[in-house]
């Protein structure tokens, strides 16, 4: 049998020499520049060649009949071409075509700010939001130091653009947060209430945002959460002047974080002017649930709850040299669940998503007591389809539905509000070329509360100028429903909207990033209040006539310039925003500057990493030019501008690993030069006398520990530096 | 007549399957050998005739493995990120495939380990996170499925070695895992002639570095 086997192999190999066939071309793209290295085979053989570095191949084959030629290169699509296989020599000249791919494609980057680990002509990574001096490791106060967003120093929020802390909404995982910071307490600005290492990527709309998202005149914050990583289980501990917390993550998959906080010890150490009844305290806790299927699914579930109460004697301007007692015990739950799940060998992608938050402020103001509660449910739902060349070009369509319930009770006086919202959208992303992308997206909502409907359309696109350049376009329409405080008063209030264009420009080289945008925002059917005096208190409550009769502008450009590449471990970033803006809206007669607005904003961040200490340390110098002070009954002829807010921040990190355990000390000089900063005035109700409003600590100094124990991912980022 | 017909046929296409068995083996172990002796050169004419292979036998995990781990070492010898990354992706269909042939494979589980270390290579500092835990993650799975595999402590030694003494790493803390990694080399027999059998040479070379 061997011996049958031998001869019938050798027949078999005489034969095929016979007729072997040499099959030699020439592989180029499609303008038909030289492709080396290339991959050609023949379908289902071993036979086949690298093409050379002329692009040219040759090879020999004992097929007959009829083959595919297969060719495969990195970066370009797979080509095929039948050849006649028959002893004569055959060639063939292919040409490939160019993929669309995270390498080539343009990004559609008009108004948007980015801190992404995995995307490309990204600004920003995730670990730059806990290192940035004067960030304070709070995700939004990072964003504060980005062009775009105007430094307003006593109250929490975005403001960009010439646009309110209120235009501005944070998403997470596609969801709208009702409540991103702790309750608010006249002039003493709160921080987000989430930490910034449950996500994975951080997205800053400066405008011309998304069709996927809405209610936002100026600005969206997209939050979107980690995915599940390893499946490790280890335990973090960390202290501060303000806090104490634990986390502990069982395998990979479930985590739950209990946390107490009381800044009795901050404001022991720290001078400052508080005057506090009770000094601020909190409990907290949150557990989430990250979890993959087996079936190409995810599952997302995240929810916290928290408790924190403070008493603190304001001053009462009123009477001089008085004080008010203003108490707060605030209940605060949230929830997100949201559900992946990709079809067909990820052709198609669905993203779901419910949530459900309520926040219960329980306010004694002087004498008075008040309530402020808010509830929001919201379901969402968006399917993605991909296609085109490598599966660059998406189609999105989606909906979201939100019951809305907020009331606020002043003595005798409940003001109630209950919404319905609806929207929905479809959006494309289409890449005619790597070079070109468009995106064209329609978005309509209904708001039961104003009983009213909008239709807008968004369009964005972007077209690479060069290997490291290129230029992006954004524009739309934007609608959003009027402050909660008017539409207590009255509910025939319209939607305020804005019209946003924005041309940006941007270079990215070996380390080296520039950036620049133009832009121009249109502001109509803003809410004003007619009839009255002008009293400047931004926490009062409106009491006059409201229409949509308001309009406004504003323009300007900024700047970006990072260097990581000139200083060894160090990182230099350099931004500058100029801001020409005007609006006539709420109680002002006329339109002027409103009084969050400044017109120059810069920003220097340095960061330095000492590698054989394991330490960053960093350096943030930030100034904002004066803004405009309007005082009680203002005739709005000249403008008094307070003096530029200048801040120079230092931080610290030390970071100390052994095989288990993983130890971060980080400390934080805030306001080193101990400016004296004025935000602005407040006044008494004759209008005489006014009162600066000042950061609550002149210079601020903040120190703590965090302490990751068990089986480590490596170089764990969580305790890199947990606030 | 029927019957010497149908043997005659029985035979030459028993032939053809144990000619294009004998074929596989042969080329497979000869494209092995050269891929684990690759220091200086290219990985891509290798990972190309691979992926020809793996193309033409739709059964066989070793072609996709091949493909894979040509193409990740090959990263370790680019410079830029976006090329590593587009090279990496190939990879992971490779690893999928590679994966989808050989469920359980404490091999192919090395080499996602070792796939996430070259993700993680590209950008340490930002990646750390994800490709940290995938490293990690792929290393105990395979060491579940087979605690004989030698190549498990080497991958491991190799990550703590660059990694800097600041961060948990340094050269004596790898020491140990090279020893233990010979200590299984020696015992340490492959599948075939053509499956994976590389670091011995390498543990050796790290151990002589370290002081």
């Amino acid at each position: 049998m061997k011996k049958l086997f031998t001869f019938l192999i050798t027949i078999l190999t005489i034969l095929s020499t016979q007729a072997q066939t040499v099959v030699s071309g020439k592989i180029t793209d499609k303008k038909g520049e030289i492709l080396p290295f290339a991959n050609i085979a023949l379908e289902g053989t071993y036979d086949g060649a690298s093409a050379d570095e002329n692009g040219k191949f040759s090879f020999s084959t004992d097929e007959k009949g009829i083959k595919k030629l297969l060719v495969t290169m990195v970066g370009f699509l797979n080509a095929q071409k039948e050849i006649q296989l028959n002893g004569q020599k055959v060639e063939v000249e292919i040409k490939l075509e160019e993929t669309i791919n995270s390498l080539n494609a343009v990004v559609v980057t008009a108004g948007m700010f980015e801190a992404s680990d995995e995307k490309k002509m990204v600004m920003l990574k995730p670990l730059d939001i806990v290192t940035t001096a004067g960030g304070n490791a709070d995700i939004v106060s990072v964003m504060q130091l980005l062009p775009g967003s105007n430094r307003v120093g006593e109250r929490e929020g975005l403001f960009v653009r010439g646009g309110s802390a209120n235009e501005t909404k944070t998403v997470i995982d596609g969801m709208i947060v009702q409540n991103p910071f702790f309750s608010s307490t006249p002039d003493v600005p709160q921080r987000g209430r989430f930490d910034p290492f449950m996500f994975k990527g951080t997205a800053f709309s400066t405008g011309g945002y998304s069709a996927l998202y809405g209610q936002a005149l100026s600005s969206v914050l997209l939050l979107n959460t980690q995915d599940k990583l390893g499946e490790n289980t280890s335990t973090t501990a960390s202290l501060n002047l303000a806090s104490a917390a634990v986390t502990h993550t069982h395998k990979g998959w479930l985590t739950g974080t209990l946390y107490y906080s009381n800044i009795t010890p901050l404001i022991k150490l720290v001078k400052n002017n508080y005057d506090f009844e009770k000094v601020p305290e909190g409990v907290g806790a949150s557990v989430s649930v990250n979890e993959n299927f087996k079936n190409n699914s995810s599952l997302k579930i995240y929810g916290t709850f928290a408790d924190n109460r403070s008493a603190i004697n304001l001053p009462n301007y009123d009477v001089e040299n008085t004080k008010y007692l203003f108490a707060n015990t605030n209940k605060n739950a949230f929830t997100n669940a949201s559900y992946r799940q990709s079809y067909k060998d990820g052709l198609w992608v669905l993203n779901s998503g419910v949530s459900y938050s309520k926040n219960m402020d329980n306010l004694k103001i002087g004498n008075i007591k008040a309530d402020r509660e808010d509830e929001r449910t919201q379901l969402r739902a968006v399917m993605s389809r991909l296609y085109g060349n490598n599966r660059s070009s998406t189609f999105n369509f989606g909906a979201e539905t939100h019951w809305i319930n907020v009331s606020n009770q002043f003595e005798q006086n409940l003001a109630t509000l209950k919404d319905h919202y609806s929207a929905i959208f479809a959006e494309s992303e289409m890449f005619a070329s790597p070079q070109l992308a468009i995106r064209l997206g329609a978005r309509a909502e209904y708001s039961s509360a104003i009983g009213k409907y909008n239709a807008v359309p968004r369009i964005s696109m972007a077209y690479k100028t060069g290997k490291y350049s290129q230029v992006s376009l954004a524009g739309g329409r934007f609608y959003q429903n009027p402050d909660k405080e008017y539409l207590y008063l009255n509910k025939n209030l319209g939607f305020e909207s804005s019209d946003h264009i924005i041309a940006n420009y941007q270079i990215m080289k070996l380390g080296r990033t520039f950036r620049t945008e133009v832009f121009y925002k249109k502001y109509e059917n803003l809410v004003v209040e007619k009839g009255q005096a002008f009293d400047p208190n931004p926490y009062r409550f409106p009491t006059g006539q409201t229409d949509n009769s308001g309009n406004g502008f504003a323009q300007g450009f900024d700047m970006f310039f990072r260097d990581q590449k000139s200083l060894k471990n160090g990182d230099v970033w350099v931004t500058y925003s100029f801001l020409d803006t005007e609006r006539y809206f709420r109680n002002y007669p006329k339109s002027v500057m409103p009084y969050f607005a400044s017109k120059h904003n810069m920003s220097v961040v340095y960061k330095q990493f000492f590698t054989k200490i394991a330490t960053n340390v960093g350096l943030t110098f930030s100034h904002a030019s004066g803004r405009p002070v309007y005082g009680i009954n203002e005739d709005f002829g000249k403008v008094e501008m307070t003096k530029p807010y200048q801040n120079v921040s230092f931080m610290a990190s030390k970071i100390k690993q052994t095989a288990n355990s993983f130890l971060v000390f980080y400390a934080i000089v805030d306001n080193v030069l101990g400016r004296n900063n004025v935000f602005g005035y407040r006044y008494s109700v004759d209008g005489s006398k006014r009162y600066e409003v000042n950061p609550p600590m002149k210079r601020m100094i903040f120190f703590g520990v965090s302490w990751t124990f068990g089986k480590l991912n490596g170089r764990s980022k969580e305790a890199d530096l947990n606030f | 007549m029927k019957k010497l017909v149908l043997s005659i046929t029985l035979a030459i296409s028993s032939v053809a399957v144990f000619a294009q068995k004998e074929k596989f083996e042969a080329i497979m172990t000869e494209q092995a050998a050269a891929i684990q002796a690759n220091y200086e050169g290219s990985y891509m004419p290798m990972a190309n005739k691979m992926e020809r292979i793996a193309g033409a036998e739709a059964k066989e995990w070793t072609p996709q493995y091949w493909s894979a781990y040509c193409l990740i070492n090959e990263t370790f010898k680019l410079k830029e990120a976006g090329e590593k990354d587009l090279l990496l992706e190939k990879a992971a269909v490779f690893i999928e495939k590679a994966e989808m042939l050989s469920p359980n494979n404490d091999e192919i589980e090395v080499l996602k380990a070792q796939y996430a270390m070259a993700k993680l290579s590209v950008d340490p500092m930002s990646r750390w996170q994800k490709y940290g835990a995938d490293f990690q993650t792929a290393l105990k799975r395979a060491e579940e499925i087979n605690p004989e595999n030698p190549r498990v402590p080497y991958v491991m030694g190799t990550n703590i070695f660059y990694t800097p003494e600041g961060f948990g790493g340094g050269q004596a803390k790898a020491k140990p895992y090279f020893e233990k990694a010979l200590a299984k080399f020696s015992t340490f027999k492959s599948a075939t002639a053509y499956a994976p059998n590389w670091g011995k040479d390498a543990s050796n070379y790290f151990l002589s570095q370290i002081k």
